[in-house]
C-alpha cells in the first residue's frame, strides 16, 4: 500500500504531475501499455480474457487553491481549488509551486479577539512565507502557482491520518491491483484522472478514448460517523468496509453492476456498506454522460475529507482492495 | 551557538504547564555546555542557572511552560472529548493532529471536521467552541485517559531563512534568547551575581516563575516573554518583527531600570519598540514584582506572530539581538 506516499505528494487539481510521474514509475513495467493523454491522464492498460472493455478510475487530484494575488505586505492571497471549508485552514502550513515554497495560514491572536469573532472568509486568509514585501514575495511566488496542504501523513496500527485520501486511497488501491498482477476478466484499463474536484474534468475525455463497456470509479468518500453527527444524517461509517454507491449527484448508479458488486462481497464474506447518503458527485457521473457507459462508484470510507487532515480505516481500505481484486477477475453478471 | 536549531529543538519538544521537564532537559544541557555556570532544579521543576559574582544579584525569568489541551470525556469508539488550558481559539484547533502524552506514551488524535458534503447551511455558519470539537484518536487510543494533556504537533522550520515557525515559541523564543545571553555574557568581564530561571507554569497561572523570584530575591528580575508583532492594535503602537526586542512600560516596570536600559540599547546600537501595558501584563512580572518585600523588574519581549497557534512566527535577529542588548546590560551591572 502505498497511500502514505501518495498522500504525501502534492497534486493539487490541474497540478497532478508529481503524483503522475511517481505512479508511471511504480506501474509501468507492469501493465501492458501505458499512456499520457493530451491532459494528463494517465492510462495503463492490462489484457483479459475477453474482448469487452472495463474502465478502473481514481483521480490523481486533491483539493487545495492556487495564488490570486501577492499583496503589498508580501502576504499571498490564495482561491481554493475544490471545496473547502474555510475553518479547516487556519494554523496550517502550505507549500506553493513546484519549489514548494513554505508557509503558514496564520490566525489572529485570540487575546486579541474582540467578543466572539466569526468564520473567516477566503478572501481573508492569507498565507505568510516570511517576507514583508511584495517584490521580495514575487521572487518565491507567483500568481497562479499552487498552494497545497503541507504533506502530514501518518500511518497508525489501525488507521491512516493525513491530506489527499480522497482520491489517494482510490490511487493506491489501482496501484495494488496492478502489483498484485491479477489476471483481469475484461480488458482492463487502470486510469488516473485529473482534475475531478474542480468539475470531473479529466474522467470524460479518458472515457472518450477507452470507450468502455463499463467503469468502476474507486473513490475516498465522506462518513459524518463523529459525535456530532445524528446517525441518520451519515453516509457511511468506518470500519464497516467498502461503500458502495446506489445514486449520487448526477448519476444514479448502473443497477447491474451495483447488484453484482454486492453479489461478489456476499459470496466472498468482504463486509460492505450501501452509501447513505447522495451528496456529491464523482467521476462516474461524468462517464456516464460521456460515453454512456454503465458506471459504478466503490469508495474507502473516510473521515474529515477536502481537509488537511483526513482519516481513513486501513481494514476498509484492504476490504475495498479485496472486493476490487475479486470483481475484476468476474464476468459482470 | 546556533540560535535557529535550538529554537525549533525547543518547539518540538512538549512541555505543557506542569509537564515542563523536557524542555526543562534540554535547556539544562544546552546550558552545561556554556563555561561559568552552575544550574539545579527546584522543587518546583523550575531550571535555575548560576553564574557566580559578588555585586547585586540580577535574575532573569523565561517561561518554559506552553499552551494545551485536556482530556474530558471518553465518547464512543475512539472519540474523546478535550478543553483548553492558556487560551486557545477554538477556530484554530479544527483539522490539527495532536499529541496526548499519556501515561503509557504517545497518542495521537486528529480534530475532525465533518466533510462540506455532508453539512447543512446552517452548519456552515456556525463558529465551532470547544464543546462542538471531539478528537478522534487513531493512535493508541486504548492509552488515553482522562485528564491527559495534549499539545499541538506541529513541527518548526525556517520560514524563509530569517524566521522560526512552529508551536511554543511562547515562549521558547525567550528561553532560546536566554541561553544565547548566557553564552554572550562569557565576552565580559562579570562582576554580579546572575540568575537565570527557565520557569514553569506560566501559561496556567503564574505560578513558576513568582516561587523562584522568592527563592532568589533578586535586586533585579527581568522578564522575557513574547508580545503580539505585525499586527494592528487600535491605540497602540505598531510592534514589529525584525525591528528589535521590545521594552514595555507600565506598571509592572520600574521606571528608573526602563530608563537604563533604553539608554544602553541607544549606547550600542540596538534597535528597540516600546510596548505600553496598563495593570496588567499578563506575564510572570505581574506577579515577580510584588514578591518578598518588592522587586523592580523589567519586562522584554520579542515580537511574534500568531500566538497560540500551531505556527508562531519568531524573527532570528529579534532573538540575537535583545541578547546583545541583555548581556551588555548585565555586563554593566544594570547601570
Amino acid at each position: 500500500m502505498l497511500l502514505k506516499e501518495l498522500s504525501n505528494l502534492c497534486g493539487v487539481s490541474g497540478f497532478e504531475q508529481e503524483i503522475r510521474n511517481f505512479i508511471k514509475e511504480k506501474i509501468k513495467d507492469k501493465v501492458d501499455d501505458i499512456k499520457e493523454d493530451k491532459l494528463g491522464n494517465l492510462i495503463a492498460f492490462k489484457e483479459g480474457k475477453n474482448n469487452k472493455k472495463l474502465m478502473l478510475t481514481a483521480h490523481m487530484d486533491e483539493v487545495g487553491f492556487i495564488v490570486s494575488n501577492i499583496e503589498e505586505d508580501g502576504k499571498i492571497s490564495i482561491i481554493p481549488l475544490g471545496s473547502i471549508d474555510p475553518r479547516v485552514v487556519l494554523g496550517k502550513k502550505v507549500v506553493i509551486g513546484e519549489k514548494k515554497v513554505p508557509g503558514i495560514i496564520g490566525s489572529k491572536p485570540v487575546h486579541l479577539m474582540t467578543g466572539y469573532e466569526g468564520i473567516s472568509s477566503f478572501e481573508n486568509i492569507k498565507v505568510d512565507i516570511g517576507v514583508s514585501k511584495k517584490q521580495e514575495a514575487e521572487n518565491k511566488v507567483k500568481i497562479g502557482d499552487f498552494v497545497s496542504f503541507a504533506p502530514n501523513a501518518m500511518l497508525h496500527k489501525d488507521w491512516i491520518s493525513g491530506k489527499a485520501l480522497d482520491d489517494r486511497g482510490g490511487c493506491s488501491i489501482l496501484i495494488d491491483l496492478i502489483e498484485a498482477n491479477i489476471e483481469p476478466f475484461y480488458n482492463t484499463y487502470f486510469t488516473f484522472v485529473i482534475q475531478e474536484e474542480t468539475g470531473l474534468r479529466g474522467s470524460g475525455v479518458a472515457a472518450n478514448q477507452i470507450d468502455p463497456d463499463y467503469a468502476i470509479v474507486i473513490e475516498t468518500t465522506t462518513s459524518g460517523d463523529n459525535p456530532e453527527f445524528p446517525e441518520a444524517r451519515r453516509s457511511s461509517e468506518l470500519g464497516k468496509g467498502p461503500v458502495i454507491t446506489p445514486a449520487h449527484r448526477g448519476y444514479v448508479n448502473d443497477e447491474k453492476l451495483f447488484n453484482f458488486a454486492i453479489k461478489v462481497a456476499q459470496e466472498n464474506n468482504i463486509p460492505y456498506q450501501i452509501k447513505r447518503r447522495t451528496a456529491g458527485g464523482t467521476d462516474a457521473a461524468r462517464i456516464a454522460i460521456t460515453t454512456g457507459t454503465p458506471s459504478l462508484v466503490i469508495s474507502i470510507p473516510s473521515r474529515y475529507i477536502h481537509s488537511p487532515m483526513c482519516v481513513a480505516n486501513l481494514q476498509d481500505y484492504q476490504n475495498t482492495f479485496k472486493l476490487l481484486s475479486i470483481i475484476i477477475t468476474k464476468e459482470v453478471n | 551557538m546556533d540560535i535557529k536549531t535550538i529554537l525549533k529543538n525547543l518547539s518540538n519538544l512538549d512541555g505543557p504547564s506542569g509537564y515542563e521537564y523536557k524542555v526543562i532537559e534540554y535547556i539544562k544541557t544546552e546550558a552545561e555546555k556554556i563555561p561559568n555556570t552552575t544550574n539545579y532544579v527546584d522543587n518546583q521543576g523550575n531550571l535555575i542557572v548560576k553564574r557566580e559574582g559578588k555585586g547585586k544579584k540580577i535574575a532573569l525569568f523565561a517561561h518554559t511552560d506552553e499552551i494545551g489541551f485536556v482530556i474530558t470525556k471518553k465518547e464512543l469508539g475512539n472519540y474523546f472529548r478535550f478543553h483548553t488550558f492558556g487560551g486557545v481559539d477554538p477556530k484554530i484547533v479544527i483539522s490539527q493532529r495532536l499529541r496526548i502524552h499519556t501515561k503509557k506514551g504517545i497518542a495521537y488524535g486528529v480534530v475532525g471536521m465533518l466533510e462540506p458534503h455532508l453539512q447543512t447551511e446552517e452548519m456552515r455558519q456556525r463558529v465551532l467552541t470547544f464543546d462542538d470539537l471531539f478528537m478522534d484518536v487513531v493512535e493508541n487510543s486504548e492509552y488515553v485517559s482522562i485528564g491527559d494533556l495534549a499539545t499541538f504537533s506541529s513541527e518548526a522550520f525556517e520560514l524563509n531563512e530569517k524566521y522560526v515557525t512552529g508551536k511554543a515559541l511562547d515562549n521558547r523564543a525567550s528561553c532560546t534568547t536566554l541561553l544565547y545571553t548566557l553564552y554572550l555574557l562569557n565576552q565580559y568581564v562579570v562582576e554580579n551575581e546572575v540568575y537565570f530561571v527557565f520557569s514553569v507554569r506560566e501559561e496556567d497561572g503564574t505560578s513558576g516563575a513568582s516561587t523562584s523570584a522568592y527563592h532568589i530575591n533578586p535586586d533585579l528580575a527581568i522578564v522575557l516573554d513574547v508580545t503580539h508583532g505585525d499586527i494592528y492594535r487600535p491605540g497602540y503602537p505598531k510592534i514589529e518583527t525584525g525591528k528589535g526586542p521590545v521594552l514595555d512600560i507600565g506598571t509592572m516596570v520600574d521606571y528608573k531600570y526602563f530608563e537604563k536600559i533604553k539608554n544602553i540599547a541607544e549606547k550600542i546600537s540596538v534597535n528597540y519598540q516600546i510596548e505600553p501595558n496598563g495593570e496588567h501584563s499578563h506575564t510572570d512580572t505581574d506577579r515577580i514584582q510584588i514578591t518578598r518585600e518588592g522587586i523592580p523588574t523589567l519586562l522584554i519581549s520579542i515580537p511574534l506572530r500568531y500566538m497560540h497557534t500551531p505556527y508562531e512566527v519568531v524573527n532570528i535577529k529579534d532573538i540575537e539581538e535583545t541578547a546583545r542588548l541583555l548581556s551588555y546590560f548585565i555586563a554593566t551591572g544594570g547601570e
